[in-house]
C-alpha cells in the first residue's frame, strides 16, 4: 500500500524509523518494505508488487521488529515511528529459508526444463536465502489433467497463455492483477489449502486485453506465454529500452533481441510510473511480432504492366523520380500529395513534410488518414480541444474522472488502468459517457449511455443543468444560457436518452471536484460534428472552470499524433507552427492546403494526381472505403511505404518496404506532449528503410538535400518542438445550433467501427500471437438486439448500410445493453469501413439473420 | 422429545439459579417461540437499551461487567466496541458468529436452537452500541435446524416489532440477515467469515486493518461469538456487578462448556468460569467420571486449536489465565477427554488431517507445513516412522507457529507440540515399535 | 434455465436485501444447490446473470466451499463426522460398518442412486457423538442398533 498511498499522504505527515541501523523519514502509511527499499535493502518478496495491495501471503519478506516477538511481514506493516527494524537478523533468515523449505516441497526441482530459469524469483531467492537439501521425502503434488496434458503437465488456458501449476507458488499475483488493476475475471484460484489451483474460469479461457502481464509478474514458470516459452534462454538476448508503437501515451517498453539472428524475441514493461505502471496491453505486448514477420515487405516493387514485381531501390526511385518529376513539370507541385501515418517518428514526419513544402511545393499532406471528412481549418474547437495539455500521471491525483465519448478498452489502454487505479486506490469517482456502455465503465459510479449522435446535446445538459442547479457562477451562466437554450432540459432528455437527474448528477460532480479529469475520446474525435462537440465541451469547460482545477482534452490515439500536430504534418498546421517553418525554410507554399479527404476528392477530379502514402492505409483506414478506392484508383502515380502489402500497396505504382520502429532510433511525442526515445533493437530486416531515409532518397533524386545531416535536421526539429502548441480556447461562449436528427428506418441500427481490443490499425493483424486472440472481423451485439435479429453468438448476420453490405458473425456482447453494432476494422479479410459515409454523423444499418 | 438435539445440559440443576442465566430455559421446550421468550422476561433488555440508553452507556456496561469473547480469543467485548470509530461516516456491521465448527464444541448450537431470541436480542443490543443498522447472523450451512429456528425467531422478531423500522418508536432501524456458510472451518475466524459474507473464499485477511476498522465491505464491523452476544441481554437487564459476581476477577461470568469424548455424561454445561475443570470431569453432575471406568490420559481443553492437557494438569480452573498458566488456552469451551487407551499418535493425526483440509491456502506456511506434517505424522501412524521423525516435526511446528496469517496455523501445531512434549516417549514407542503403545479398539 | 422460477425469485428476494450484489454468491448457491442437489459451471453462469456478479467470482467461491458438490448424490447423503470427539466413539468403526452394509467406499453412491456416503469434518454435535447427518438431519448418540435401524428405515422409504 506504500506505493499506492505515496502521493495522496505526501504532504501529510512523516515517520522516522530505523532499519539495520540506519534512520530513514517515510510518509506515513509506507509499509516496512517500501521504507527499506528506499534506503536501498531489498526485502525478498513473491507476493508483494508494487501497483497492487499487499495480501502477505508468501511470507516471504518477514522482517523482525522490536517489542514485536513474532516476525513480521514487511510488506503488509506499516512503518511507524520509532519503529526498529531489522531485515537480516538471524531469526529473519531462518523464517525466510523455512518459507522457501515450504514453497518448495511440492515444486518440481527441474530448473533447466523450465522456461523460466534464468529470471526465476523462487530460483534466485533459494540460491540466496534456501537450503541446499530437502528434508521432504514425500512424492511432490502434481495436477494432471489427462484430456488436456501437455507436455510438463502445461495446460493451455489461453490463447497466449500456458499454464504449470505444479510450479505455481500460490503468490496469487495473476489473479489479484487481473481483478484489481484490470477488472478482468478470466483466471481464478480454486479450491482451498495446498489443493488450490490457479486457472481459467471453468469453461473459459484466459484471453483479456492485459493478459499477458500475467505472465510477466508470475515470480516462477507457472505462467509462460507461447511467444517466448522455450525459444531462447533469457541469458542468450540482449534488452533494449524502447516504446510502444500501438498506444498514443507511448508504453515504456524492453525489446529483448538477439544479434546473429537479428530477431526480436520479446517485449516486456518497463516500468514508468507517470505513464503505465508498468502494465502492458497485449497490443504493446505481442505486436512487435510484426517486426519478426516473414511477410514483410522484403524488396521495392514497381509496377510493369500491370503487376508488381521486385526492383532494387535505385530501379525504384528512378520510377518515382520520372513520374513524381513528370506530374510536378506538367501539373505542379499542388498535384502531388501525401499520407503518413501518425505512428511514424518525428524525423519521418518532419522529412514527409519537408518534402512535401520544399521540393513539391505542394501543401496536401495529412497525418489523419482514419478522421472521416476533417474541414481544414486551422483552429476548429476540435484541434484546440485536440492541443490541450494532458497529463497521465494526474489521473490518479483527480477526485472525480470522467470518460466522454471514449471506448477506453479499445483506445487508450493506459489511461484506463490509471483511471482503475485511481478509483481502486485513491477513492475517485468515476464516470462513463457513452454512446454506448462500455466495458470499462465498471469501475464507474455511474455510466450513462446516450443516443448516438447527440453528443454535444449531452454537454449541454450538464451546463443546463448546473446552471439551473446554481452550481456555477451566474454571470457565465447568463451569458452561456441564450446560446445553448434551444433546447430546454427536458427536451434534452428526450434527444439524448439521459434522465434530468443524470445530467444533474454530472453537473455536481463537475462542480464538486476539487482535482477533475475530463477524458474526451475517439468518439468524439471521429465524429462529423467533432467541432460542434468540441464547442459544447469549450463551453463546459469555461463554465466549470475545468481546467481551473484539472485537464480536459482530447486524447490523441497513435504513437506519435501529437508529434504530427507540433510538426505541421496536417495540411493546415498552427499558424506559430507556420510562421517557424517558413522561418526555417525561407520559404511555404502558398497553396491551398488540402487534407486527407479532400485530397480523395480531388484524386477523383483528377486534379491530384500523384501521391504517396507512408505507413498508412487509407484503402482500409479511412471511414468510407468507397470513397477512398474511387479516388486512390484515380491516381495516376501512387507510391506506398510499408512494411507490408496491404490494400493501400496492392494499388500502388512502386511499394517501398519501410522499418519497423524496432529498426531505428525515433523520438515520438506523446499524448501529454512528451518526448520519449524508442531505440533501435535490431538492424532493418530485408531491404527496408526507415521513412526519413526514403524522403531524403525521394529528395535526392531532384538533386537535392533536405538536411544538411542529421544534426541540423533534429536542429530544425527541435526549434518546432519549442513553441508552444497549445492553442487557446475562444473566449467566449459558443453558440451550439441544433439540428434535428434523421432517423432512416431501414437503417435502423447506429454503427460504430473501431479497433478491437487485441488490435490496433491495419498492422497488428500480422502479429501471430494477437490474431490467436481475435482473427477476423464479427459484429459486436447486445443481448437484445441479437435476440430481435434472432442470431446466437457465432452466427452469421449481413450488416448492409446504405453503401456497402458483409456478412460477419455476431458476438454477443456482456456489456452493450442498447441497440448498436460494433465492428472492428483491423482485418483484411473483411473490408468493414465499406459500410461507412464520410459524411453521415452516426453511421447506421441493417442487421439480417443469415439463413443457412 | 421435540428438541432437535438429545444432547445434555445442566439447565433442569440450575433452574432458579440466580446466577447462571445462558441455560436457564434451555429445557424449555418453547423457549424458541416469541411468546414464551417474552414470558420469561425476553427483549425486556432490548426495551431498556432503545428507550433509555445511549450507544456509550451500553459499551461502558458491557465493559465493566468483564464480558470476554466466547469464540476463542477471550478478548473483552466491551472494549472491541468501543473500537469502532466513532466520527466514520461509514455504515458499521455487526456480525454474529454462529459457525461452530471447532471441533469439540456445540454450544452455540443449543442456544440457537433453543433460545434463538435471546442471540438475536444479544445481536440487536451490540448493533446498537456500534451504530449498526444492518446485521448478520452467519450460521454454518450444516446447522439446518439452527437456521430454521433463527430465521423464524427473526421473521417473528419482525412482526411484532423488536426488529425492523423505528422500532418500539425509538427511531432507531435495524434489520437483520441470516447469512449461511458451506463447509468451511475457516469462516469461523472473523476476517474468513467477513470475506464469505462477501462472497469471496473464506481466506484470511491480514491484519491491520482489524475488522472494527475496516472489515466488512470495507466498513467497521465487529464479529462476536454467538454465547458472547447472548450474554449481553441478561448483562443489560440484571447489570455489570451482577455479572462480575461470577467468575473471577479477570475471567467474569459464566461459560459454556462442551464436554465430549471418553465421558460418562457427554454434555453441554454451564458454569461459572473458575469452575474446576476436575469437578466437571469427574462430579456426577457433570462429566461423571471417565466412560468404562478408564483411566484418564488427556484434556484437550478449549477444542482442538488448543493444547492438551496431561492428568496431572486437570485440577485446574476453567479461566482464560489459569488455563493459560496450566499451558493450554480456554479456547472455545470445547473439553474433549482422552481415555488410557487413545494413542496419541492416532489423535494428533485426525487432528492434522482436520487443519489440513480446513487450511485455507494463502499463507504458504499453513497451507505447504499442514500437509507436510500430515504426512509425515501418517507414516508414522503408519509404522514407516523413522529416527528423526520427531525432530522434523518439532522443526516443522517451529516454522508455523507465529509466522501464519491467521491463527489457524497456529491452531493446527500447538496441539501437535503439546504432545511431542508431554507425551514423547509414546511418539518414540510409536516409530521403533511401528505400532501404538495402547490397545485402542473404538468400537461401535 | 436451469434454475426454476421459485429459485430465481428467492434469490432475486434475497438479493434486494445485499447492501452488494457479491454477498450473494454464498445464498444464490445455497439456493440452487437445495433446488438441485449440485452446482455446477452452467448454474454459476445462470447466478452470474441473476446477481450480475462475474461467473469466476462464483466458480471460485463454490470450489471453496465443501457442500456444493458438482454433481447430483444420492437421495440420501450420508455424512458421518469422522472429528475427534466423534472418532473417539468409535466414527470410524461406523463409517466401517457403512461401507460393508451399502458395499461402497467412503465418496461413492450406491447403484440404486439411494445413499451417498462421506465422511466430514466436525459437525457440531460432539457431545451426542457419534453421530450422522443425513440431509438436513442430525441423528445423534447413535449406536449400532439405531444405525441399522435407521438405514433400514430409508431403504423402506420411511
Ligand atoms: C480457524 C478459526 C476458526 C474459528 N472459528 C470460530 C467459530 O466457529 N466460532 C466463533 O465464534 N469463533 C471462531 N473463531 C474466533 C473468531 O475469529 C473470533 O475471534 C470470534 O468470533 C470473536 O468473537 P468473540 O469475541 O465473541 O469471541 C475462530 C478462529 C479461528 C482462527
Ligand atoms: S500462477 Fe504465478 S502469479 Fe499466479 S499464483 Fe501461481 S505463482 Fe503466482
Ligand atoms: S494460517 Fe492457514 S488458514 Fe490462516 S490464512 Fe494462512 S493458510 Fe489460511
Ligand atoms: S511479500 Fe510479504 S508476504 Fe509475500
Ligand atoms: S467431532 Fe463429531 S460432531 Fe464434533
Amino acid at each position: 500500500m506504500a506505493e499506492a498511498v505515496k502521493e495522496k499522504i505526501l504532504a501529510v505527515a512523516t515517520i522516522t524509523c530505523t532499519i539495520d541501523g540506519q534512520q530513514i523519514t517515510v510518509p506515513k502509511g509506507t509499509s516496512v518494505f517500501y521504507a527499506a527499499r528506499q534506503i536501498g535493502i531489498v526485502i525478498p518478496a513473491f507476493c508483494n508488487h508494487d501497483k497492487l495491495k499487499p495480501v502477505g501471503a508468501c511470507r516471504m519478506c518477514y522482517v523482525e521488529i522490536e517489542k514485536m516477538p513474532k516476525l513480521q511481514v514487511s510488506c503488509a506493516t506499516t512503518a511507524t515511528d520509532g519503529m526498529v527494524v531489522s531485515t537480516n537478523s538471524q531469526q529473519v533468515r531462518e523464517g525466510r529459508k523455512a518459507v522457501i523449505e515450504f514453497t518448495l516441497i511440492n515444486h518440481p526441482l527441474d530448473c533447466p526444463t523450465c522456461d523460466k530459469g534464468g529470471e526465476c524469483d523462487l530460483q534466485d531467492l533459494t540460491f540466496s536465502h534456501g537450503y541446499d537439501d530437502s528434508r521432504f521425502g514425500f512424492n511432490k503434488m502434481r495436477f494432471i489433467e489427462e484430456e488436456k496434458r501437455d507436455t510438463f503437465d502445461d495446460l493451455k488456458i489461453g490463447p497466449e497463455i500456458v499454464l504449470n501449476r505444479n510450479r505455481c507458488i500460490l503468490c496469487y499475483k495473476c489473479v489479484r492483477a487481473n481483478k484489481e488493476a484490470f477488472g478482468e475475471y478470466d483466471i481464478g484460484a480454486f479450491e482451498r489449502g495446498d489443493l488450490t489451483e490457479i486457472n481459467a474460469t471453468p469453461g473459459g479461457e484466459v484471453s483479456n486485453p492485459f493478459s499477458g502481464n500475467l505472465v510477466e509478474i508470475c515470480p516462477v514458470g507457472a505462467l509462460t506465454n507461447s511467444d517466448w516459452r522455450y525459444k531462447i534462454r533469457v541469458w542468450l538476448t540482449k534488452t533494449v529500452p524502447s516504446i510502444c508503437n500501438f498506444s498514443g501515451s507511448g508504453t515504456n517498453i524492453t525489446f529483448y533481441k538477439e544479434d546473429h539472428k537479428n530477431f526480436v524475441y520479446r517485449v516486456t514493461a518497463r516500468c514508468n510510473d507517470a505513464i503505465d505502471d508498468g502494465w502492458l496491453s497485449d497490443i504493446t505486448r505481442y505486436g512487435y511480432q510484426i517486426v519478426n514477420s516473414e511477410s514483410r515487405l522484403k524488396t521495392p516493387l514497381i509496377k510493369k504492366g500491370g503487376k508488381q514485381v521486385k526492383a532494387s531501390w535505385d530501379q525504384a526511385l528512378a520510377v518515382i523520380k520520372k513520374h513524381m518529376g513528370e506530374i510536378k513539370d506538367q501539373s505542379g507541385g499542388v498535384c502531388i500529395g501525401g499520407l503518413i501515418s501518425p505512428s511514424l517518428d518525428n524525423a519521418s514526419l518532419y522529412s514527409f513534410s519537408k518534402l512535401f513544402r520544399t521540393i513539391f511545393k505542394s501543401n496536401n499532406i495529412d497525418f489523419r488518414g482514419d478522421y472521416r471528412y476533417l474541414p481544414s481549418v486551422t483552429d476548429s474547437p476540435f484541434t484546440i480541444a485536440a492541443s490541450q495539455p494532458f497529463s497521465i500521471a494526474d489521473i490518479e491525483k483527480s477526485d472525480v474522472i470522467i470518460t466522454f465519448g471514449t471506448d477506453l478498452i479499445r483506445e487508450h489502454h493506459n489511461e484506463y488502468l490509471k483511471i482503475r487505479r485511481a478509483v481502486n486506490f485513491f477513492e475517485a469517482t468515476a464516470y462513463s459517457v457513452n454512446p454506448y456502455a462500455v466495458k470499462t465503465a465498471d469501475i464507474a459510479k455511474s455510466e450513462m449511455v446516450y443516443s448516438p449522435g447527440t453528443d454535444e446535446l449531452v454537454i449541454n445538459g450538464i451546463c443546463l443543468a448546473a446552471i439551473e442547479k446554481k452550481l456555477v457562477d451566474s454571470s457565465a451562466a447568463a451569458k452561456l444560457k441564450p446560446k445553448i437554450s434551444k433546447l430546454s432540459l427536458s427536451e434534452l432528455t428526450k434527444q439524448t436518452g439521459l434522465g434530468k437527474e443524470q445530467f444533474k448528477e454530472l453537473a455536481e460532480a463537475i462542480s464538486s471536484a476539487k482535482k477533475i479529469t475530463f477524458i474526451v475520446g475517439e468518439i468524439v474525435a471521429r465524429s462529423l460534428e467533432r467541432d460542434k462537440i468540441c464547442a459544447a465541451l469549450s463551453n463546459l469547460n469555461k463554465l466549470f472552470g475545468v481546467q481551473d482545477k484539472g485537464q480536459l482534452a482530447v486524447l490523441s490515439r497513435y504513437a506519435n499524433s501529437k508529434g504530427a500536430q507540433k510538426l505541421g504534418l496536417s495540411a493546415t498546421p498552427y499558424e506559430i507552427v507556420k510562421a517557424e517553418l517558413k522561418k526555417i525554410w525561407g520559404e511555404y507554399p502558398d497553396c491551398q492546403p488540402r487534407n486527407t479527404d479532400s485530397m480523395i476528392n480531388l484524386m477523383k477530379k483528377e486534379e491530384i494526381k500523384g501521391f504517396i502514402t507512408v505507413g498508412t492505409n487509407p484503402m482500409r483506414l479511412y471511414p468510407d472505403r468507397g470513397f477512398a478506392s474511387e479516388g486512390l484508383e484515380h491516381v495516376d502515380f501512387l507510391v506506398a511505404c510499408d512494411m507490408f502489402e496491404t490494400e493501400t500497396t496492392e494499388l500502388a505504382d512502386v511499394v517501398l518496404p519501410l522499418c519497423s520502429w524496432a529498426e531505428y532510433d525515433g523520438d515520438y511525442i506523446n499524448l501529454e506532449g512528451k518526448v520519449q526515445t524508442g531505440k533501435q533493437a535490431i538492424k532493418p530486416k530485408y531491404e527496408a528503410k526507415a521513412a526519413f531515409e526514403i524522403m531524403e532518397l525521394i529528395a535526392s533524386q531532384s538533386g537535392v538535400k533536405l538536411f544538411e545531416n542529421e544534426q541540423s535536421r533534429n536542429e530544425e526539429i527541435e526549434q518546432l518542438l519549442s513553441l508552444n502548441s497549445v492553442l487557446p480556447w475562444p473566449d467566449d461562449f459558443l453558440e451550439i445550433d441544433y439540428d434535428k436528427k434523421s432517423s432512416r428506418d431501414d437503417y435502423p441500427v447506429p454503427l460504430f467501427i473501431c479497433d478491437d481490443p487485441h488490435h490496433s490499425g491495419h498492422l497488428t493483424e500480422k502479429s501471430p500471437s494477437l490474431l490467436n486472440f481475435s482473427d477476423s472481423a464479427y459484429v459486436e451485439l447486445s443481448k437484445g438486439m441479437a435476440a430481435k435479429i434472432g442470431v446466437a453468438d457465432g452466427e452469421p448476420v449481413r450488416v448492409e448500410s446504405p453503401v456497402g453490405k458483409i456478412v460477419v458473425p455476431a458476438k454477443i456482447s456482456r456489456v452493450l445493453n442498447s441497440d448498436v453494432a460494433i465492428i472492428p476494422r483491423n482485418f483484411s479479410s473483411t473490408q468493414t469501413t465499406s459500410l461507412l459515409m464520410r459524411k453521415k454523423r452516426v453511421d447506421s444499418v441493417k442487421l439480417t439473420r443469415v439463413e443457412e | 422429545m421435540t428438541f432437535y438435539s438429545p444432547v445434555v445440559t445442566n439447565a433442569k440443576e440450575i433452574a432458579g439459579h440466580e446466577k447462571l442465566h445462558l441455560f436457564e430455559y434451555v429445557e424449555d421446550e418453547k423457549q424458541y417461540q416469541l411468546k414464551r421468550y417474552l414470558e420469561h422476561g425476553g427483549y425486556a433488555a432490548w426495551k431498556t437499551v432503545l428507550g433509555k440508553m445511549k450507544p456509550e452507556e451500553v459499551i461502558e456496561e458491557v465493559k465493566k461487567s468483564g464480558l470476554r469473547g466466547r469464540g476463542g480469543a477471550g478478548f473483552p467485548t466491551g472494549m472491541k466496541w468501543s473500537f469502532v470509530p466513532k466520527d466514520s461516516p461509514k455504515v458499521r456491521y455487526l456480525l454474529c458468529n454462529a459457525d461452530e465448527s471447532e471441533p469439540g464444541t456445540c454450544k452455540d448450537r443449543v442456544l440457537m436452537e433453543r433460545d434463538p431470541h435471546v442471540v438475536i436480542e444479544g445481536m440487536a443490543i451490540g448493533a446498537y452500541a456500534i451504530g449498526c443498522h444492518l446485521m448478520f447472523c452467519y450460521i454454518r450451512g450444516e446447522f439446518h435446524h439452527s437456521i430454521e429456528r433463527i430465521e423464524k425467531a427473526m421473521e417473528e422478531a419482525y412482526s411484532k416489532g423488536h426488529l425492523g423500522k423505528n422500532i418500539y418508536g425509538s427511531g432507531y432501524d435495524l434489520e437483520m440477515i441470516v447469512h449461511t456458510g458451506a463447509g468451511a472451518y475457516m469462516c469461523g475466524e472473523e476476517t474468513g467469515l467477513i470475506n464469505s459474507i462477501e462472497g469471496e473464499k473464506g481466506m484470511a485477511r491480514i491484519r491491520p486493518p482489524f475488522p472494527a476498522i475496516e472489515g466488512l465491505w470495507e466498513c467497521p464491523t465487529i464479529v462476536n461469538n454467538v454465547e458472547s452476544l447472548a450474554a449481553v441481554p441478561h448483562i443489560i437487564n440484571r447489570g455489570a456487578d451482577w455479572y462480575r459476581s461470577m467468575g473471577t476477577e479477570k475471567s467474569a461470568g459464566t461459560k459454556l462448556f462442551s464436554l465430549s469424548g471418553h465421558i460418562n455424561r457427554p454434555g453441554n454445561y454451564e458454569v461459572e468460569l473458575g469452575f474446576s475443570l476436575q469437578k466437571l470431569i469427574y462430579d456426577a453432575n457433570y462429566g461423571n467420571g471417565i466412560s468404562d471406568g478408564k483411566k484418564l490420559k488427556a484434556v484437550i481443553p478449549g477444542g482442538v486449536s488448543t493444547p492438551f492437557l496431561t492428568p496431572d494438569k486437570v485440577d485446574v480452573p476453567l479461566d482464560y489465565e489459569s488455563l493459560t498458566e496450566a499451558g493450554s488456552m480456554l479456547g472455545s469451551g470445547g473439553v474433549i477427554v482422552l481415555h488410557e487407551d487413545t494413542c496419541i499418535v492416532w489423535t494428533i493425526l485426525k487432528l492434522i488431517k482436520f487443519f489440513r483440509h480446513e487450511s485455507c491456502g494463502k499463507c504458504t506456511p499453513c497451507r505447504e507445513g499442514t500437509g507436510w506434517l500430515e504426512q509425515i505424522i501418517q507414516k508414522i501412524e503408519d509404522g514407516r516412522g523413522g529416527p528423526d521423525d520427531l525432530e522434523k516435526l518439532d522443526s516443522i511446528c517451529g516454522n508455523i507457529l507465529g509466522r501464519t496469517i491467521c491463527p489457524l496455523g497456529d491452531a493446527a501445531v500447538m496441539p501437535i507440540q503439546s504432545t511431542l512434549k508431554h507425551w514423547r516417549d509414546e511418539w518414540q514407542y510409536h516409530i521403533e515399535h511401528k505400532k501404538c503403545l495402547v490397545n485402542q479398539n473404538f468400537g461401535f | 434455465m436451469i434454475l426454476s422460477e421459485k429459485t430465481v425469485k428467492k434469490i432475486n428476494d434475497k438479493l434486494s436485501k445485499y447492501p452488494k450484489a457479491k454477498g450473494m454468491i454464498l445464498p444464490a448457491l445455497t439456493l440452487a444447490y437445495k433446488q438441485l442437489g449440485y452446482v455446477d459451471n452452467e448454474i454459476y453462469i445462470e447466478i452470474s446473470e441473476i446477481i450480475n456478479v462475474p461467473q469466476l467470482e462464483i466458480a471460485e467461491a463454490a470450489s471453496f466451499y465443501t457442500m456444493f458438490p458438482k454433481k447430483p448424490r444420492g437421495k440420501y447423503l450420508l455424512q458421518v463426522c469422522n472429528n475427534i470427539s466423534c472418532a473417539l466413539l468409535g466414527a470410524d468403526a461406523m463409517v466401517d460398518r457403512l461401507e460393508e452394509k451399502l458395499a461402497i467406499k467412503r465418496g461413492e453412491t450406491t447403484d440404486d442412486g439411494l445413499f451417498t456416503l462421506i465422511s466430514v469434518e466436525c459437525l457440531g454435535s460432539c457431545c451426542t457423538a457419534p453421530m450422522i447427518q443425513i440431509n438436513d438431519d442430525f441423528h445423534e448418540n447413535l449406536t449400532r442398533q439405531k444405525l441399522d435401524e435407521l438405514l433400514e428405515g430409508l431403504k423402506n422409504g420411511k
